[in-house]
């Protein structure tokens, strides 16, 4: 079996997309990802505001770092 | 879901062969509303990550022509109505300031802050912008259909204009993933556009 010396970011990037390409079973993996990326920044706004007034919190925020 | 090939090309629609998500859900319930009220674009990380680049994001971002004050108020009720709140205001004349401006607004999920979609409009006076919304690609996943860029327009935006390093992973996926229906016609046309962006 050949062997594939991963290098850099890129060349996993770049080796992912030519798998998924042949091989659709590794979007059970990408949707993992992005699933519980989704949950932990949505459980962590959530802890951070609660939901009384979350609307006004997230805005002071927002003007903090400077989104808005 | 079946094992097969990551994607494959019917009636000039790509076909991602794979199950929605969340992210997904997100981009679709927003667009369902945005399609009743205007035209529209889905470009950037969407655009790679949607099609396979495995990476978190915050923003789904969404090109769409300046419109109206009267279907713009119609769109934001139409939203507000529907679960999700501004990032900018509450208030529709407030926003379509942001809007009349050619300023992105932001909308989530209510008592979310994240995803959220990023909301820009473009004139005229955006070449570039006009190019893309006017050579779109439509893209299904699973029954859900919506359109991007052409990809040649895509990944040459990120490696000449955006040029960040997840911007240029994005683009180095798009080229790989879609290396098979990829054209150098295409890519000399695009690269003319954006390049008169630079100058």
């Amino acid at each position: 079996m050949k062997q594939i010396k991963i290098l850099t970011d890129m060349d996993y990037v770049e080796l992912y997309a030519d798998k998924l390409r042949e091989d659709n079973s590794l979007f059970k993996q990408h949707k993992v990802l992005i699933e519980s990326q989704l949950k932990s920044s949505s459980s962590l706004f959530s802890n951070m505001f609660g939901k009384e007034d979350f609307k006004k919190k997230a805005r002071d925020y927002l003007r903090n770092i400077g989104l808005i | 879901m079946k094992n097969e090939e990551g994607y494959v090309i019917e009636n000039k629609t790509i076909k991602i062969n794979r199950d929605l998500n969340e992210l997904d859900f997100f981009v679709r319930d927003f667009l369902n509303i945005l399609k009743k009220h205007s035209d529209y674009l889905v470009v950037s990380g969407f655009v790679s990550i949607s099609t396979g680049r495995t990476r978190g994001t915050e923003d789904v971002d969404i090109i769409f022509p300046l419109m109206e004050k009267t279907n713009f108020f119609n769109l934001f009720s139409d939203l507000l109505k529907n679960g999700f709140w501004c990032y900018q205001a509450d208030n529709a004349e407030e926003t379509y300031s942001y809007i009349r401006g050619l300023n992105s607004i932001r909308f989530a999920r209510i008592n979310q802050m994240f995803p959220n979609i990023e909301f820009i409009p473009f004139n005229e006076t955006k070449k570039s912008k006009l190019f893309e919304f006017n050579h779109p690609q439509k893209i299904k996943i699973d029954g859900f259909e919506f359109k991007i860029p052409m990809l040649e327009f895509e990944i040459l935006y990120k490696e000449i204009i955006l040029t960040g390093k997840k911007d240029m992973e994005d683009a180095r996926h798009l080229r790989t993933f879609f290396k098979g229906i990829l054209s150098e016609e295409r890519f000399k046309e695009c690269e003319t556009i954006i390049r008169r962006e630079l100058k």
